[in-house]
């Protein structure tokens, strides 16, 4: 930066760094405060349920993994014959009623993982720019999932549609929890401090 | 008295009582509303200077500070706890201006020119102009010219916080700088200077 003198002999950065620092300091708007608070309370409480619910969350989804194999076993009948069985009310009473109950049971998971997701969504921690652009992404893949869902006709591609949704929403609360996991967890030598 | 006269000491170098700062790092709210009536006139400040916005003040004043309640544990006293809470609005400030790619793509004209022999246009401006004067500004201007002259940031540093070179420091510096004196310029050509009065010199 320049040192130069003005015509009085003045250095014009000190000029202008006195100008600066004599403007007066702000006032934040009044309820300010207020916000925070709300704010600071709402984050507290979504950190206790986060943590209660956690474990829960993560048993139900491990629970989910190990049973999958054996879900997706009922279905490995070749997609005509799933189609013959689902078109026919009559055959499809008694090998039909297991895919239809685990149908329901990936709904049921998903409704809660999203449920779970929207409550992180809304009083979460913000997302920086890379978690964002990749919370952005997920959405986007479960949004193409909903528009298949919407045409699938067989039981074992919406199954496995369900199941991708909820890998999705699984993956996408795991993103919301990062700023939680990266606070609680940086080592303090590691700690930036001034 | 003229503002080249005062030193005048950000609020964020207050002292802050060790017991205040304890009960911080517990996670008492109310020692986190006291922390925050402390400094939030000197944070709100900062933070509409470097952001030039109120709503994203706002966003980047109350980030701040609940980055600092949530964090409060990694502050060790190694410095003032003001200039810590400082580090974190200009964080905040200018992550809010990079969401918002306010300052990425704005570069001055660096063919003006202004009258070299000409006094300092700062000096004879009002505080109201000056204010508006430096809202005009881009945004990294703005902030590399608040963040150098009043909060006292070398180049180095505020080149670490843009993640950019000091060169862009030093250029938004002299562009700002060279700006902010053809902004002024029109509206003080006429007055007299001062100089010769008892205020100055």
């Amino acid at each position: 930066m320049s040192t130069r003198l003005d015509h009085h002999g003045l250095n014009e950065d000190a000029t202008l760094a006195a100008a600066l620092r004599g403007l007066p300091a702000e006032t934040p708007p009044t309820d300010a405060w207020a916000q925070l608070a709300t704010r600071t309370r709402r984050r507290r409480s979504t950190r206790r349920i986060l943590w209660t619910g956690l474990p829960a969350a993560l048993a139900a989804g491990i629970a989910l993994f190990v049973a999958w194999p054996h879900v997706t076993l009922r279905h490995d009948v070749p997609a005509p014959a799933r189609a013959a069985q689902s078109s026919s009310p009559a055959q499809a009473s008694p090998n039909g009623a297991a895919p239809a109950t685990e149908l329901a049971a990936l709904q049921s998971s998903s409704a809660q993982w999203q449920a779970w997701v929207q409550n992180l969504d809304r009083n979460g921690a913000p997302l920086d720019g890379r978690a964002l652009a990749g919370a952005v992404t997920l959405q986007d893949r479960i949004g193409l999932i909903d528009l298949q869902l919407s045409a699938a006709r067989n039981p074992a591609t919406t199954a496995d549609l369900w199941q991708q949704r909820i890998t999705l929403l699984q993956q996408l609360g795991l993103l919301h929890l990062q700023p939680y996991l990266v606070a609680d967890q940086t080592p303090p030598n590691h700690t930036k401090t001034l | 008295m003229h503002p080249c006269d005062v030193e005048t000491p950000t609020t964020f170098q207050q002292p802050v009582e060790p017991e205040l700062i304890e009960r911080f790092k517990r996670g008492d709210l109310a020692a986190f509303e006291a922390v925050y009536r402390a400094f939030e006139r000197a944070a709100w400040t900062l933070a509409l200077r470097l952001t030039g916005r109120r709503d994203v003040a706002q966003e980047a004043l109350q980030d701040a500070m609940l980055k600092a309640f949530e964090r409060a544990r990694q502050f060790r006293g190694e410095a003032p706890f003001g200039m810590w809470l400082r580090k974190l609005v200009v964080n905040e400030a200018l992550m809010q201006l990079r969401h918002d790619r306010l300052h990425i793509i704005e570069v001055l004209d660096d063919d003006t020119r202004s009258d070299d022999a000409a006094p300092p246009p700062w000096r004879l401006a009002d505080a109201a102009a000056l204010d508006r004067a430096l809202n005009r500004l881009p945004d990294a201007a703005r902030a590399v010219l608040w963040l150098y002259h009043v909060e006292g940031f070398t180049h180095v540093e505020i080149a670490e916080q843009f993640g950019r070179s000091t060169s862009f420091s030093k250029s938004q510096l002299a562009r700002g700088t060279r700006r902010l004196r053809e902004l002024l310029a029109p509206q003080v050509e006429d007055t007299p200077c001062p100089l010769g009065s008892t205020t100055t010199a």
